[in-house]
């Protein structure tokens, strides 16, 4: 992905509507006896597309935002959706672009991972109650509602930065009916 | 090149997880007037009015997928009735969100109304805008706050009990600890019978509570209801006024009273699907000082 101050502009536009979107939203719609967590998937997909950097600064930004709209522990979004940009991010840079099959599986690993990191935060925050298996489900229904909406949402992202994309630019370049010949 | 760009990766990595570390660190320090807390509630400020402005333009969008989660249950009857709903869905949609929420509001003001209030308090009625997306954060945002006179640790009630406690304040939102939260804890007296104990919660599980520290030689039996004690010694006061409705004893075996103290019920409110709650705003000459 290339950054200019246009897509920069476009990606915090992106994070606020989307932040106010799951909070107003999304965590209020009842699937499956969870809800989906789509800035999560946002998070994801700017990391596929922008890397390992990209997604680690989006992320956390948009946690920490959402920290603030929820006036909740400063921190605790902003160091799970890091990890989650991070880790999408590297997996783009290590094993490659993604393929339809592959995505909503990393769409509900990130979302397995994003509910990990904020069980690790509140136990070391020291939760001192009874812990419900629901908890567990709760994980795992949500995981399951990220592989379900992990390729619209991924589309949704790329509409939004799709003149920063490498790959859609040098589609863009290629002359139509012409063979695919990548030149070094 | 290439290890120049992965050193930068590497340094701005470091510099977010400290950032976030320190930031954790720092909050669950500080007290509620600190500078992070404050800063916080800067931006909730700024915020509020795009956040209750999308919740009423989404509420549409959201009653449509719930009530598609609501019909996916009872799909027995979906079978017969797909045809006439299929047209009649988006006009039920905003029938329904109407009928609920005047249904709510009537049961919130029966609730206030009916001799719970203690003198001295103003109900404050106020909307649910926001809700944390995790199980871990039994929290919700109202678009009332400290300029209309919410202030910490004010009671909230929800259509068919209690709900919870203000916990943060901003001019126009603040933020509503629920009853189900890890650290919420509610002096509770079982009725009839009079038995006292502490509402604690089952976390992660929004229609289980627990009644503990009862008494051993408390007999107490499912179906019995649970309010708020409201106990007051000397200086030192409950909250919450006695008499709100919190919940009915759904587990109570003789075994678990005897080794724990502990019987299980499950709350009045709806506490996953409130629209709107009531602030109990307490005045200076009120049950609080």
């Amino acid at each position: 992905m290339i950054l200019t101050p246009g897509i920069i502009a476009r990606l915090a536009v992106l994070g606020a509507v989307v932040v106010i979107a799951q909070v107003v939203c999304f965590s209020k719609m009842d699937v499956f006896g969870s809800d989906p967590d789509v800035l999560l998937l946002v998070v994801f997909s700017v990391g596929v597309m922008g890397g390992s950097l990209t997604g680690a600064v989006f992320g956390f930004s948009v946690g920490l935002l959402m920290d603030c709209l929820l006036l909740e522990t400063l921190g605790g979004f902003a160091l799970t959706l890091l990890s989650v940009g991070y880790v999408a991010g590297r997996y783009r840079e290590t094993v490659g672009r993604p393929t339809r099959g592959a995505i909503p599986l990393l769409g509900a690993a990130m979302t397995l991972l994003g509910a990990l990191v904020i069980a690790a935060i509140q136990i070391g925050t020291g939760v001192d109650a009874n812990v419900s298996f629901l908890v567990v489900r709760d994980a795992i229904v949500t995981s399951l509602i990220g592989a379900a909406l992990a390729i619209p949402v991924l589309l949704g992202v790329r509409l939004v930065v799709r003149s920063a994309l490498v790959d859609e630019r040098r589609a863009a370049r290629r002359p139509t009916g012409a063979r695919a010949v990548e030149t070094p | 090149m290439y290890r120049k760009q992965v050193r930068r990766r590497r340094a701005v990595l470091l510099l977010l997880v400290a950032a976030s570390l320190t930031l954790l660190s720092l909050y669950y320090r500080e007290s509620n007037a600190g500078p992070l807390h404050g800063a916080e509630k800067v931006v909730s400020t700024i915020f509020s009015p795009f956040q209750n402005g999308a919740d009423r333009a989404l509420k549409p969008v959201r009653d449509l997928v719930n009530w598609f989660h609501e019909t996916f249950d009872a799909r027995g009857d979906k079978a017969s009735l797909e045809k006439q709903v299929a047209s009649l869905r988006d006009q039920l949609a905003r029938q329904q969100t109407q009928q609920q929420e005047a249904k709510e509001l009537s049961a919130l003001n029966e609730l206030t109304s009916g001799g719970i209030v203690p003198d001295g308090t103003d109900p404050v009625t106020a909307r649910v805008v926001g809700r944390s997306p995790t199980v871990w954060y039994s929290t919700v945002t109202i678009d009332k706050g400290s300029g209309d006179g919410v202030r910490i640790d004010d009671p909230v009630v929800a259509a068919q009990g209690l709900a919870g406690k203000v916990t943060q304040t901003t001019p126009n939102t603040a933020q509503v600890t629920l009853i189900t939260d890890a650290d919420s804890a509610v002096t509770a007296r079982v009725t009839p019978g009079g038995a006292t104990g502490v509402v604690e919660p089952n976390v992660g599980n929004p229609n289980d509570l627990q009644l503990d520290y009862l008494e051993r030689n408390s007999r107490i039996a499912e179906g019995q209801m649970v309010v708020t004690a409201g106990f007051s010694t000397g200086n030192l006061g409950s909250i919450f006024p006695p008499g709100i409705p919190i919940g009915k004893i759904t587990r109570a075996s003789v075994e678990e009273q005897q080794a724990y103290q502990r019987v299980h019920l499950s709350p009045f409110a709806d506490l996953r699907d409130m629209d709107f709650v009531k602030v109990l705003t307490i005045h200076t000459g009120g049950h609080k000082k």
